[in-house]
């Protein structure tokens, strides 16, 4: 769950989050206020870690291999190399097996996932469309990533080399991924995930995990929502239970509509 | 009718609330136990009632006690753990000791089945996460050693069974050099803090992942020592 204090922190902690984003300003707020977003200060990721005992992570921009070696000395548990911040680099990512903390980084696509799993991400998730409440996007690179998966699974050698080529991925991860029949590593939702529904939905369409940015504290009760939102995902396919914690949330975020409007623009065409 | 068709199966549950438990899935679905056992993943009452063992994965612990408690587990687990074999893996090993330090503010939920005090995060952050060979000396093929997979592991900080209490085993144990300069005793009386797969009578616990190498010997000493003994 993103969180931009350590007050926010605990209230994640407390609703069940097994990890938290420690971040200055929320997606939706970065889409707000437009202008260049950066890594979050150190000093702040130092008090969210001191206040929780689940893991950390903390944002860098595509490309800012300083921003990681950063946070890396700063001691955040995880990065996620994001396209929600501002790019630092339009062309390259980081060269991520040189760290020895784990990165996440956004796909929208198989060919997307397996060209950062081999510059070394250990987990992945989809990009969507972050801060705009609006599950679309989301949906759309899941599925993706599983329709490609499941062709690959029933595809001949000769077949997986030509579309290794096809979706730009390294081939032996392409026939990794075909024989596993998933991701070689964890697979997460995120970008637009604002109920418990847009989490068993992502949930049920393949995703391990779902990380939950603006929603939760965006909406009327945090606290209510983040900890419905965590048994969403752990019930994922229990539409009875589904139902009892999706009653009297309050007001969600305000959703946004993905379109050439969209203020901030679309992040998950940034980065390839 | 000959013996084996009277046989029932034994059934192990995963606890599927957050967590590593597909991996403990697949670890048990390798083992050569397959006419003996069911695996099924238990996320209520009514899953956890049709098992005869369990295993606690990996994970956060204050995620899964809290998910425990919301799905209405948490009080058939205390039971379940009186009379049942339990095997903790991380952070299932700190939801089965008694007490527990670096808890999150305000405490944390315990079941309290083995006699020991379990530190959260006792190697430190995600970047101090390591693996390490094993002595195993309480496992098959003993002198191969086995790859120990920490991450954020918590690390046993006392042993307090109590006269009635059964005994408290040490199955596995890391090599005293490895251990952290902050964690280390000057004098180098660094137990218990090496032990990281205890037994005590039906409960196992191991501080490290075993279901994420492909070596099944823990899986098999669990079924073997704590499931099937329990039937005889």
């Amino acid at each position: 769950m993103d969180v931009i204090n350590a007050e926010q922190a605990r209230i994640a902690e407390e609703a069940g989050a097994c990890a938290v984003m420690a971040l200055e300003r929320v997606p939706a707020d970065i889409r707000a206020e437009g202008g260049v977003a950066r890594m979050s200060d150190p000093e702040m990721i130092k008090e969210i870690v001191d206040a929780v005992t689940i893991p950390v992570m903390a944002k860098v921009r595509i490309g800012h291999f300083v921003e990681a070696q950063i946070l890396q000395a700063v001691g955040v548990d995880y990065i996620d190399e994001s396209e929600v911040l501002t790019p630092a680099d339009d062309e390259y990512h980081i060269n991520k097996h040189g760290f020895k903390v784990p990165f996440v980084c956004g796909a929208r696509d198989l060919g997307e996932a397996l060209r950062r799993i081999s510059e070394g991400a250990a987990m992945i998730r989809t990009k969507g469309e972050a801060g705009t409440g609006n599950v679309v996007e989301a949906v759309r690179h899941q599925r993706a990533v599983m329709g490609q998966i499941r062709r690959a699974s029933v595809m001949t050698e000769e077949e997986l080399y030509v579309f290794a080529k096809e979706i730009q991925a390294p081939f032996h991860l392409l026939k990794e991924t075909a024989r596993l029949k998933r991701l070689p590593v964890v697979n997460f939702a995120a970008g637009g995930i604002a109920t418990p529904a847009d989490a068993a939905l992502m949930m049920q369409l393949g995703c391990d995990g779902v990380f939950v940015g603006s929603g939760i504290f965006q909406s009327g009760d945090p606290a209510k929502r983040a900890r419905a939102i965590v048994q969403a995902v752990t019930h994922f396919n229990n539409p009875k239970l589904l139902a009892e914690v999706s009653e009297n949330l309050g007001a969600a975020m305000v959703g946004l509509s993905i379109d050439s409007n969209l203020k901030g623009g679309q992040f998950a065409s940034r980065g390839k | 009718m000959t013996e084996n068709c009277t046989e029932t199966r034994s059934v192990i549950g995963i606890l599927a609330l957050q967590g590593a438990f597909v991996e403990h899935q697949t670890a048990l679905e390798r083992l050569p136990f397959r006419r003996k056992l069911e695996v099924i993943l238990v996320k209520t009452p009514e899953d956890l009632e049709r098992c005869d063992a369990l295993i606690i994965p990996g994970g956060e612990s204050t995620t899964i006690a809290l998910l425990a408690r919301l799905s209405g587990v948490l009080e058939p687990l205390r039971e379940f753990v009186k009379t049942k074999p339990v095997w903790g893996t991380c952070a299932g090993a700190i939801l089965l000791s008694q007490a527990v330090e670096n808890a999150k503010k305000g405490g944390q939920e315990l079941l309290g089945a083995m006699s020991i005090t379990i530190a959260r995060n006792g190697w430190g952050s995600q970047i101090e996460s390591f693996e390490a060979p094993l002595d195993v000396e309480g496992l098959q093929n003993p002198e191969k050693p086995f790859t120990g997979v920490f991450i954020r592991a918590p690390v046993v900080i006392k042993l307090h069974p109590n006269p009635n209490d059964r005994p408290i085993e040490v199955i596995a144990r890391l090599s005293p050099g490895l251990l952290p300069p902050a964690l280390a005793s000057p004098d180098h009386s660094d137990e218990p803090k090496i032990f990281v797969a205890l037994r005590q009578g039906l409960h196992f616990l191991t501080t490290f992942h075993p279901e994420l190498t492909e070596d099944n010997r823990f899986h098999e000493y669990f079924v073997r020592e704590c499931v099937f003994a329990a039937r005889r």
